[in-house]
């Protein structure tokens, strides 16, 4: 057994501790916001926190989760509100919207660091995000949003 | 093109839609199949809808549920389409409730997504569905209300009679308007007093995506579901020999290693029941990870397939088809197509005498072309859920053309197609790619085979290496100048693996007196599907890089040259079927023009480069801006012209548009993919290079064209011109020019990134 | 000392001048050792000083030559670009995603190297190597390995100002450092470096032993 607190929430999994967290997540837990894209910490889309950085699930061991923090899209705000996630449908980013989740939790840990990032930092923090449909403009307008918000609220 | 009669015949429209199709099944009949009835007597319904019509359900507390047609893979036809019927049907927008469809060709059309279609087939269907159910809702307050119905009349759900005062929610009368029969001529808004279409609408599945809701295939889950991967081939032209599952199965969580054999031999195949694999080494277990795991202890001897046959189907009966069984190298690829551009090819089009103005010519430019195997790169990888019984199947999962899968299904499962339910997810991405549904067909083998409800699973390595990719092509464009350097004839020959690329009646057919196309093609084992604008997204790069050689041949800005050509494609038209509106096409390069700001000082500091293209009947031009940055070259900033008519969602075009852009960038710096010994040498995104974050532009400025004319595609259009642009921006930029495609790093070359 | 060999009257000077900075750094480190006062930092003292009287310059060029290839092998220049992007796979090319060193060596915001490498490596091709401590440089002390010559490395990795201050004898003890020889262990799919990691060590230990001396300059490799 291992024990994980994923969204403030503790779970008890029965697994292999080699299983990655992105599998415990969706096949265990039924938490499938996280998403698999390739299983090689290339695309982004599987980003999770882990005690506050964000964290390839696909290659990340359960084990390594344990006794940590872990945070899923789905916690990400217990009311949803979280600034990007406010920003990203003002600004109506998404298209197939598969790869949103991870290019959310990689921005939230950049704005969590940098609270007014140029489009370099946006660049530098999420160039390891893959979208496929193209909607890196969006992205890179709505984190200057998301921030903007983040800093009225603060 | 849709060529029907007047919308107020529906008999008409229902003609014409099939046109839209090809001769496929699409047997849209909502209107008229209508019987409410059926539903209205379920009472353990959890909400008790009322169903007007196949695309609009009204509750007695008046929630208005529209259910969208067409599966939704990012082109927001999830929005847009039920935005269509709700400007009809004079709701508010923002309390109706969006539904997808299940599949159900019968009450829901063609649905098919794909060749941007979807807003185009569906305009007037939908508009005449909102129209209908408003009307039924109108004569129902008439007859409750004892009043004339031309009396009634509506606004954001409410009806109204005005002399007496009386006013009712749509829901009021929702019951009753259901025994109303369905009208026969139906009044549509004018164009110009819409409040729903033509104004931005969020996409309505926003939320759920932005907190990670189950939305996708990959998401979706079922009591005692398995879950199934296949162990293909780890080259395309071998099959399995022998297999030795013992290790795999003493791995935790496995249930069950088989072969199945997707199609009997001598199977009829539809258009899209492409497979590049037909024996199939499957693993089911309780888990993606265990399954994984446990698909690597097999232990497999694989030999080459040899010649294979395929037999399609089709309206000329059953034909044959040898697929070679020759491993690939992408070097002999290339020296193929060499070859084969020398030999005589199937002539196409031919205008004028071509053959006596090339002998006559002054000037003679030559040049060619080359793409290579493009994956589609689904950010979802392919996957379906299915759960198939002696007595019936659910399908469940990503897929652009249930329409057309579902036949095959019929045949594989011996099933009848009522027993056959299809329900689309939406897809992370499709591109083309899921308008195969060879996962969906295995998928269903799969669960019939181990009596229990499957996921099929395609890791990206699966899906990457599968094949159904986009085709490799070259053309040799050839254009003749006579003395005054004025361009007397035209020349396109061009070929592929396995299609040639030729849109042969196309610009600038029709604007060239001597005019010849002709297409070659090499048959291969790679299998190759439609990939966002099929042919187009090659065209578009090689055509529009040789206009701008021909136009610095002959001294002319590139802009004003194209506008001369299609100048004389209105005036005087040279031939027949010339597919374009000369008018609309040069209405998108003077929209570029002037909002691009071509020519003016200002922009002196950017590498610009331009491009014009035509299809899926919506014309598109972009101006892209490119600047080197960190020792490469980079497009910074982008202006985009679309006429695609009415637009239909403003800000989601946009979006639509912007996403073409920067894939069309990505693909025509880093798109390829090559093949050793038939095994495809990128497997993952670490080979496979997608443009990322910090190589999208700055700034991608679109322009629609204000017209009244009814929507056509933009899916695809905004995508090929953009390889074209970027090819003339690159010539600037590096001061010579690039013929092979992708422009960032040689495909050859091993070097990925 | 330097008079035995056969070398260009240039390269002697050089040498000569190097030598002398490496037998500054040597006493310097001698004195800091002391000062440590600890049994080992003595024990090193005793150390250092043998090797003092055996310095050979030939047979420290020589060493370093097989060091360099080392060094210069992905596994190791991967992690010690000339720019602020590690490289990666085995033509060093820039590390896909483009992720930056950061201030500490670590990374930035959502891209931080232990995001993806992870404290071991995982099974399977292409998944990234893994160790509990992967970083570049830090920003302040980048030790670039990528473009420089034998020459230029080796006077670099002599020198505290730029080999992340370290001692000799740290120098000496980095040869066992986690991640370097998580090189030798580069997970599925990567070559290793030219020589094993004990042959690397010895070399290692040759080359400082002997003088740590700088090979004549040359054309980057």
């Amino acid at each position: 057994m291992i024990k994980l607190t994923i969204n403030k929430k503790e779970h008890n999994v029965d697994v292999d501790p080699d299983t990655p967290l992105l599998w415990v997540l969706r096949d265990t837990l039924n938490l499938v916001g996280t998403k698999y894209g390739c299983g090689v910490a290339q695309c982004g889309a599987c980003v999770v926190h882990l005690n506050g950085e964000a964290v390839r699930s696909c290659v990340t061991k359960v084990s390594r989760a344990e006794g940590k923090k872990v945070v899923t899209i789905e916690g990400l705000s217990e009311t949803h509100t979280h600034p990007l996630q406010k920003a990203w449908l003002d600004l109506d980013v998404s298209q197939c919207g598969y790869c949103q989740a991870g290019q959310i939790m990689s921005a939230a840990v950049l704005l969590k660091e940098n609270k007014n990032p140029t489009d370099q930092d946006i660049d530098d923090a999420m160039a390891g995000n893959i979208c496929r449909c193209g909607t890196y403009l969006r992205i890179r307008e709505a984190i200057h949003a998301a921030a903007k918000i983040q800093r009225q609220d603060a | 093109m849709e060529k029907g009669n007047s919308t107020n015949s529906r008999r008409a429209f229902l003609r014409s839609s099939a046109l839209l199709g090809g001769g496929l099944m699409i047997h849209f009949s909502g209107l008229t199949r209508f019987s409410p009835a059926e539903k209205l007597g379920n009472i353990d319904l959890p909400e008790q809808w009322n169903e007007i019509n196949g695309y609009v359900k009204i509750t007695a507390d008046n929630l208005i549920k529209i259910i969208c047609p067409n599966p939704e893979f990012g082109q927001n036809v999830m929005t847009s389409l039920p935005m269509i019927v709700a400007e009809e049907l004079d709701v508010d927008w923002k309390k109706v409730i969006v539904e997808m469809g299940p599949h159900d060709n019968v009450k829901l059309g063609p649905q098919f997504t794909g060749g941007s279609n979807s807003v185009r087939m569906y305009w007037r269907p939908l508009r005449q569905a909102g129209a209908a159910a408003r009307h039924m809702l109108k004569e129902a307050a008439a007859q409750t209300w004892g009043v004339p119905v031309e009396e009634i009349t509506t606004k954001a759900g409410m009806l109204f009679h005005e002399k007496s005062g009386k006013s009712a929610k749509y829901g009021d009368v929702a019951s009753k308007a259901a025994t109303v029969p369905v009208p026969k001529d139906i009044k549509l808004k004018d164009v110009k007093s819409f409040n729903v279409v033509r104004h931005s609408q969020k996409n309505v599945e926003g939320e759920k995506i932005v907190t990670g809701k189950p939305l996708f295939g990959l998401d979706y889950t079922h009591e005692g579901m398995l879950i199934a991967m296949i162990e293909h081939p780890p080259a395309i032209g071998m099959k399995l020999k022998s297999f030795d599952a013992s290790k795999t199965l003493q791995m935790p969580g496995v249930k069950d290693v088989f072969t199945l054999k997707l199609f009997e031999d001598g199977f009829e195949q539809g258009g899209f029941d492409t497979r590049t694999f037909n024996d199939l080494l499957v693993v089911v277990g309780k888990s993606t990870w265990e399954v994984m795991n446990a698909r690597k202890k097999l232990v497999v001897e694989w030999t080459a397939a040899g010649d294979t046959k395929d037999y399609a189907g089709g309206r000329n009966g059953k034909t044959e088809r040898i697929v070679p069984g020759e491993l690939e190298n992408t070097d002999r690829q290339y020296q193929k197509m060499r070859e084969f551009a020398d030999k005589p090819a199937q002539q196409l089009r031919k205008d004028g005498d071509p053959e006596t103005a090339f002998k006559n010519a002054a000037q003679i430019i030559e040049r060619t072309y080359t793409a290579p195997f493009l994956a589609h790169n689904c950010m979802e990888p392919m996957n379906f859920f299915a759960h198939v019984t002696d007595e019936k199947a659910l399908l469940v999962g990503p897929l652009q053309a249930p329409g057309w899968t579902e036949p095959t299904l019929v045949k594989l499962l011996n099933l009848p197609a009522d027993k056959i339910e299809i329900q689309m997810t939406r897809m992370g991405g499709g591109f083309g790619r899921r308008a195969y549904g060879h996962y969906l067909m295995e998928a269903a083998l799969i669960s019939k085979k181990v009596k229990a409800p499957i996921k099929l699973m395609y890791t990206r390595e699966d899906d990457m290496t599968y094949g159904v990719y986009r085709p490799m092509y070259t053309a040799t464009y050839r254009a003749a100048l006579d003395a005054n350097k004025n361009l007397i004839a035209f020349h396109v020959k061009g070929g592929g693996i396995p299609e040639h690329p030729i849109h042969a009646n196309r610009f600038p057919a029709g604007a060239v007196d001597n005019y010849l196309a002709e297409g070659w093609q090499i048959p291969s084992n790679i299998t190759t599907g439609a990939f966002r604008a099929p042919r187009s997204n090659f065209n578009a790069a090689a055509e529009q890089s040789f206009l701008d050689e021909v136009a610095e041949a002959m001294g002319k800005d590139p802009i004003e040259f194209r506008l001369e050509l299609l100048k004389r494609a209105k005036e005087t038209p040279v031939g027949k079927n010339n597919e374009y509106d000369a008018d609309r096409y040069a209405g998108v390069l003077k929209l570029i023009r002037d909002k691009s700001g071509w020519n003016k000082p200002e922009n002196k500091k950017y590498n610009r480069g331009v491009a014009a293209y035509f299809c899926h009947s919506s014309y598109a031009a972009h101006v892209v801006d490119m600047v080197m940055k960190d020792g490469q070259p980079y497009v910074e900033r982008v202006f985009s012209a679309m006429d695609c008519g009415i637009v239909v969602n403003p800000d989601a075009a946009t979006n639509m548009v912007q996403g073409a852009v920067v894939d069309g960038i990505g693909n025509a710096f880093y798109g390829g993919l090559i093949h050793k010994d038939g095994v495809a040498q990128q497997n993952n995104f670490n080979k496979y290079r997608i443009i990322r974050i910090n190589e999208a532009p700055k700034k991608i400025d679109v322009s629609f064209v204000q017209n009244d004319i009814d929507p056509t595609g933009l899916g695809e259009p905004p995508f090929p011109p953009v390889f074209g642009a970027v090819a003339n921006a690159l010539y600037k930029t590096l001061g010579n020019r690039l013929y092979q495609q992708p422009f960032a790093v040689p495909v050859t070359d091993k070097r990925a990134f | 000392m330097k008079k035995r060999y056969i070398l260009p009257v240039r390269t002697m000077a050089i040498l000569l001048l190097l030598s002398s900075l490496i037998i500054f750094m040597n006493f310097r480190f001698k004195s800091e050792s002391l000062i440590r006062n600890s049994v080992v930092g003595q024990a090193h003292t005793e150390f250092l000083k043998t090797e003092l009287n055996a310095k050979d310059s030939v047979a420290s060029v020589k060493a370093f030559a097989e060091v360099y290839k080392v060094l210069m092998s992905p596994r190791c220049m991967n992690c010690h670009p000339s720019g602020d992007v590690p490289l990666q796979g085995d033509d060093s090319h820039l590390h896909a995603m483009l992720p930056k060193r950061g201030k500490d060596g670590k990374g930035l915001y959502a891209m931080k190297c232990t995001n993806c490498h992870q404290p071991t490596n995982i099974e399977g091709l292409n998944k990234p190597p893994g160790h509990p401590d992967w970083h570049l440089p830090p920003a302040n002390m980048k030790m670039v390995f990528e473009g420089r010559t034998p020459n230029q490395l080796a006077k670099q990795l002599v020198n505290p100002r730029t080999n992340g201050n370290k001692s000799m004898q740290q120098l000496i003890e980095h040869a066992d450092d986690g991640l370097v020889k998580a090189g030798w262990n580069p997970g599925e799919g990567r070559t290793l470096p030219p020589l094993s990691h004990e042959e690397f060590k010895k070399v290692w230990i040759t080359w400082i032993k002997t003088g740590a001396y700088a090979p004549p300059p040359m054309k980057a490799k």
